[in-house]
């Protein structure tokens, strides 16, 4: 069977039910409400964790698929998506800020991640970067700066463990995951979170573009959470500046295809 | 002797600016000054040879590395303690996509840790990137010389033989895997300095990049990409990287 042609296995997809371009949160309860930022939202389908709706963005077909948590599933996502046509993926979602002078709300644009899991190993060893795509991650700066939320670039911890980063001494593994914390940290990481280095390792050996765009949540190490903290920690910032990102990067495509070569 | 002098670089505080070329070759330095305003010798020790100028009214240097990650992270840590904080790799590298022409530019967005000087550093799995502002102004500075030019990684390799003799190396079967890998994961060019130049400057939080003239593609037999060489050199990819310090200069000064 032609792959390219048949519903996915896992994401109940077919060849023309997306674009090429797709936001990837990790929960499915978000897929509807990023869609409704979207022209003429519409769901598509639902299996296991994966749920799709799209529309259009300034008449251009987007979809919006979450992955579920981890790199995982996250990588099936992007296989699948890419088998029917999608090239584009912007993973929008949350992350906990690894600097310690980050507030609640601020937005992390995600240049690159550390593959802290186990599931890029399996395509590529582990010296090779997960980088992500630059014209991206420019579009992606133009949005959060349209948007008007303070937002920063840089690098983030893509892991494997939830509670091995937020309770690390219920690990057995606890004294090398504090080592590990604090290298990210001095290296200039700035949030982790579970799915990016495998959206951009798959990215690259699918010669497909991907980045990310994540609302980050205050390193509270040594502090209590605030009212602001509380009352910034919605993803709904990280959406406005994404699908503003996502009109600026359709924009440059349609200007770049239409350039004389 | 003066205490302020950087053991291996020989510069003080001060000899430089902020805007740094890092080629490797202690011998391509004079050339590239060449295309600063006021070039000036400053000084040479071991395979540390620097000089300045200005581009634009703005203090840029030029500093070799020597080959190899071990001599660049000892130049990138001794040229930021002395006030640069911006750094653009110059220099050649082998192309590693099918179809690449001998002399097409390759602008490095980030690199394969295939080194051992980056673990002394950061765990493997922390990638070394590029600094996008860098990316954007070399970018730039390819569209203006009418360059012909590639985005993507690069590896950076300690053994320079491991890549163009594998056969004759007892891990022969493991280099070649991975070379293969690397191909299809997506990496543009190769060569030996990148990885180290990325790492430090996240870990420094300075701005680095780099711009390679690529000789060669997988395709072609040794013999090819020799006979591919006729013709071949370096102005295009010095005169681009020095296009970019100019670019960066220009975006820095209006923000």
């Amino acid at each position: 069977m032609d792959r390219a042609t048949a519903t996915q296995h896992h994401i109940a997809l077919g060849r023309g039910d997306v674009g090429r371009y797709v936001l990837l949160p990790g929960d499915p309860g978000r897929v509807e409400v990023i869609a409704r930022h979207f022209d003429d939202p519409r769901f598509v389908a639902s299996n296991r964790e994966y749920v799709t709706w799209t529309g259009t963005l300034d008449g251009v077909p987007v979809a919006c698929t979450s992955t579920g948590i981890g790199c995982p599933s996250t990588a099936i996502a992007v296989e699948e998506l890419a088998a029917i046509g999608a090239d584009t993926f912007i993973r929008v979602g949350t992350s906990g800020a690894i600097q310690p002078d980050v507030a609640t709300g601020d937005l992390a644009i995600v240049t690159g991640a550390i593959r802290d899991e186990g599931t890029s190993l399996h395509y590529l060893p582990p010296e090779f970067p997960a980088v992500a795509d630059i014209d991206v991650t420019v579009a992606l700066r133009a949005g959060a700066a349209k948007a008007g939320y303070p937002y920063r670039l840089g690098i983030s911890q893509s892991k494997d463990s939830f509670y091995g980063q937020h309770a690390p001494d219920r690990s057995p593994m606890g004294p090398e995951l504090h080592r590990r914390w604090a290298a990210w940290t001095a290296g200039g990481a700035i949030c982790s979170e579970m799915e990016a280095a495998a959206l951009y390792i798959v990215a690259s050996t699918l010669r497909v573009r991907a980045g990310g765009l994540m609302l980050m949540f205050a390193n509270l190490a040594g502090r209590e959470q605030t009212p602001e903290d509380l009352a910034n920690g919605d993803i709904e910032r990280a959406v406005e500046a994404t699908i503003a990102g996502l009109r600026i990067l359709i924009a440059t495509d349609q200007a770049a295809a239409a350039a004389p070569r | 002797m003066n205490d302020d002098v950087m053991h291996h670089i020989g510069l003080r505080p001060g000899d430089v600016g902020r805007y740094v070329l890092l080629p490797g070759d202690p011998g391509r330095c004079e050339r590239i000054a060449s295309r600063f305003d006021d070039p000036r010798f400053v000084v040479r020790n071991r395979e540390y040879e620097t000089w300045t100028g200005t581009l634009s009214g703005v203090p840029v240097a030029v500093t070799s590395t020597g080959i190899g990650c071990p001599s660049t992270a000892i130049a990138v840590e001794e040229l930021q303690m002395c006030g640069a904080d911006t750094f653009i790799r110059v220099g050649t590298a082998g192309g590693m996509q099918p179809g690449m022409q001998t002399g097409e530019l390759a602008i490095v967005t980030a690199a394969i840790r295939d080194e051992g000087t980056t673990s002394h550093y950061l765990p493997m799995g922390f990638p070394a990137i590029a600094d996008v502002d860098v990316v954007l102004a070399l970018r730039e500075a390819a569209r203006r010389t009418g360059a012909l030019a590639r985005e993507g990684v690069s590896q950076s390799k300690d053994s320079f033989y491991g890549e163009i003799d594998p056969g004759r190396m007892p891990v022969r079967e493991r280099l070649e895997e991975r070379w293969q890998s690397f191909i299809q994961g997506g990496a543009i060019c190769s060569e030996m300095e990148a990885a180290a130049i990325f790492i430090i400057a996240s870990i420094q939080r300075t701005r680095a990049g780099g711009i390679m003239a690529c000789v060669g593609n997988p395709d072609m037999t040794e013999a090819e990409a020799t006979a591919s060489m006729a013709g071949f050199d370096l102005d295009q990819v010095i005169d681009t990287a020095v296009e970019g310090l100019r670019v960066l200069i220009e975006r820095d000064g209006a923000r």
